[in-house]
């Protein structure tokens, strides 16, 4: 009866396959899709995600500049108020995680999942709608902060009227990814499918419990900040990273031909991870009105990601090993290694900002602003912007157009982020010091970061240019699409070379 | 029963019994037993271990 069940169930599945790959499919295994027709099957809705993920992105560097400068010179378009740096800097952190991070992330998972399973890309009308009611969402939930009506729950700002539309995006994201992996090829699960299916069940699961705990039935007092910082830490740690660690473990050795260094450690860093993470979150409350026992929990739980810290490094790094001189020739190892470097830093810096000692001194600081951009942007934007360098020109079959514009992309955000990060932890620690002395005067500490907020913005102008280099090359690229293929110098499409005179990227 | 007793009890019921019937479904299934079978699965005889698959200007190399 059971079996009968099943067999209904996958024929079920099975029916939304396209017509060369019906007699594959189902967990039985079947007959696996070529990789030039799951790239052909994935083109319109990946490129709807990363096409809309990339105007939200633009979006947000104008509104991360503008924040940056007012935060320096007040008078800063001060007669538009509508643009108040609590709004802007709101709507700055909303466009760029839920704008753009969130839906470059579902494309990339997207193929990923159609790769990994070997099937080409099943019901992709439910994702065209679940791209649809994503964007639709992020528009009225950044113009309701824009025009006052944010919530003033940090990472939950946008009102209660856009959120049900999201949360219906990600119940569809996530049914899909389901039914692909029911319908999967390969029956083997590789780790980067581990990450990313976890990754789509947890977060529709954080963000309907974060929903209901805060906004629709909102609890009392101090949970109210233990459940939001549960919230805010976890949207990095159960949806951005296993996301980013997921991109890395599948592109560096593509790249590279060569298999990881040890599968057995990445299989150990995604159950450790599982297990640890969702402790976090509380060790930003030391110091607050909480059961001590909560914030000691996070604050064990934040050593604890020490393992999978360590065994992704180990992976990544013996990986690469022989293999460092390929950063001059691909562009995505370069963004996938920054990437992974950043991420074993970032994870270090989060685990020693976690202990009470330095957490007195570092939080309520710039420092915590320095490490959530290391975390956000140094690790996961650079993953994405790899990944999207190998999926691009694979789904709409044209080679990147300018090399110069590559280069420009990844010096401008390498050192706009380098240049971020590095003096605002710097200044961060010293600012927590002179707040923690009282005989220092508040607007004291408040000068002595104005220099340091000058050099933020400089770097935010870098990361600009990179930004828009990024942009133009995408458009390039697309109008491409629709003129004639020319084979260049160098394939990446043909697997072919014809000279490698040209030698490498500045 | 409230929502929240109940998302609060979905969370610390629902969840761990769902990671150990992953857990518990790899295992069975013969996720783990061979590492070095499933390190290989991001590449196939198209694009095999050895093949090097982004050398923009430096061109493929096999």
């Amino acid at each position: 009866m059971i079996n009968q069940s099943q067999t209904l169930q996958n024929k079920t599945l099975r029916a939304l396959l396209p017509g060369d790959a019906l007699t594959g499919g189902g967990t039985e295994g079947g007959k696996k899709a070529a990789l030039a027709e799951i790239d052909a099957s994935c083109r319109v809705p990946v490129l709807f995600f990363f096409l809309s993920g990339l105007a939200w992105l633009l979006a947000g560097t104008i509104l991360a500049l503008v924040a940056s400068i007012k935060l320096h010179t007040p008078g800063f378009l001060a007669g538009w108020e509508w643009l108040t740096f609590s709004n802007v800097r709101t709507a700055h952190l909303n466009t760029v995680i839920y704008g753009f991070a969130s839906q470059i992330s579902v494309g990339v998972t997207i193929w990923l999942m159609c790769r990994l399973c070997r099937i080409p890309l099943v019901a992709p009308g439910l994702i065209t709608v679940a791209n649809l009611f994503y964007n639709l969402g992020v528009t009225v939930g950044v113009g309701g902060i824009l025009i006052g009506d944010s919530t003033a729950i940090e990472w939950l700002e946008m009102p209660r009227y856009a959120t049900p539309i999201l949360f219906i995006s990600y119940a569809l994201i996530a049914v899909w990814t389901i039914v692909t992996f029911r319908l999967r090829a390969e029956r083997h699960l590789y780790v980067s499918q581990w990450y990313l299916l976890a990754a789509v069940l947890w977060f529709p699961w954080l963000y309907g419990t974060a929903q209901v705990m805060l906004l629709i039935e909102p609890v009392r007092g101090v949970v109210q900040a233990a459940v939001n910082w549960w919230f805010a830490h976890n949207v990095l740690g159960l949806w951005f990273t296993p996301i980013g660690l997921a991109s890395i473990y599948y592109f560096i050795p593509k790249v590279i031909g060569r298999p990881i260094h040890s599968y057995y450690l990445s299989v150990l860093g995604f159950w450790s991870l599982a297990l640890f993470y969702n402790w976090n979150g509380m060790h930003h409350l030391v110091g607050g009105p909480l059961p001590a026992w909560m914030i000691t929990v996070s604050i064990v739980a934040s050593v604890m990601m020490l393992i999978p810290v360590i065994t992704v490094a180990i992976n990544h790094h013996f990986t690469m090993v022989g293999h460092f001189g390929k950063l001059k020739y691909s562009p995505t190892l370069r963004f996938m290694v920054f990437g992974a470097v950043s991420y074993t830093l970032a994870s270090l810096q989060g685990v020693a900002s976690a202990v009470r000692s330095i957490s007195e001194v570092t939080h309520f600081t710039h420092h915590t602003i320095a490490h959530a951009h290391l975390g956000m942007y140094a690790f996961f934007t650079m993953v994405m912007f790899g990944a999207m360098y190998y999926i691009l020109p694979r789904i709409t079959q044209r080679e990147w157009p300018s090399n110069g514009l590559i280069s420009l992309h990844f010096w401008g955000v390498a050192l706009g982020i380098v240049l971020y990060v590095v003096p605002m932890s710097i200044m961060g620690f010293i600012q927590g010091t002179m707040l923690n002395d009282a005989a220092v005067r508040f607007l004291d500490v408040v000068q002595f970061t104005l220099p340091w907020l000058k050099l933020r913005t400089l770097a935010g102008l870098l990361l600009a240019a990179g930004h828009v280099a990024f942009v133009i090359n995408v458009g390039w690229l697309l109008v491409r699409m629709f003129e004639p293929y020319r084979k260049p110098v160098v394939s990446i499409l043909t697997g072919e070379a014809e000279t490698v005179a040209a030698a490498k990227l500045p | 029963m409230s929502v929240i007793a109940f998302i609060l009890l979905g969370s610390v019921v629902l969840l761990p019994a769902a990671g150990l019937l992953a857990l518990r479904w790899a295992t069975s299934t013969g996720q783990f037993r061979c590492p070095d079978k499933a390190a290989l699965l991001p590449f196939d005889e198209v694009e095999p271990v050895g093949m090097e698959t982004d050398c923009i200007l430096g061109g493929n190399r096999r």
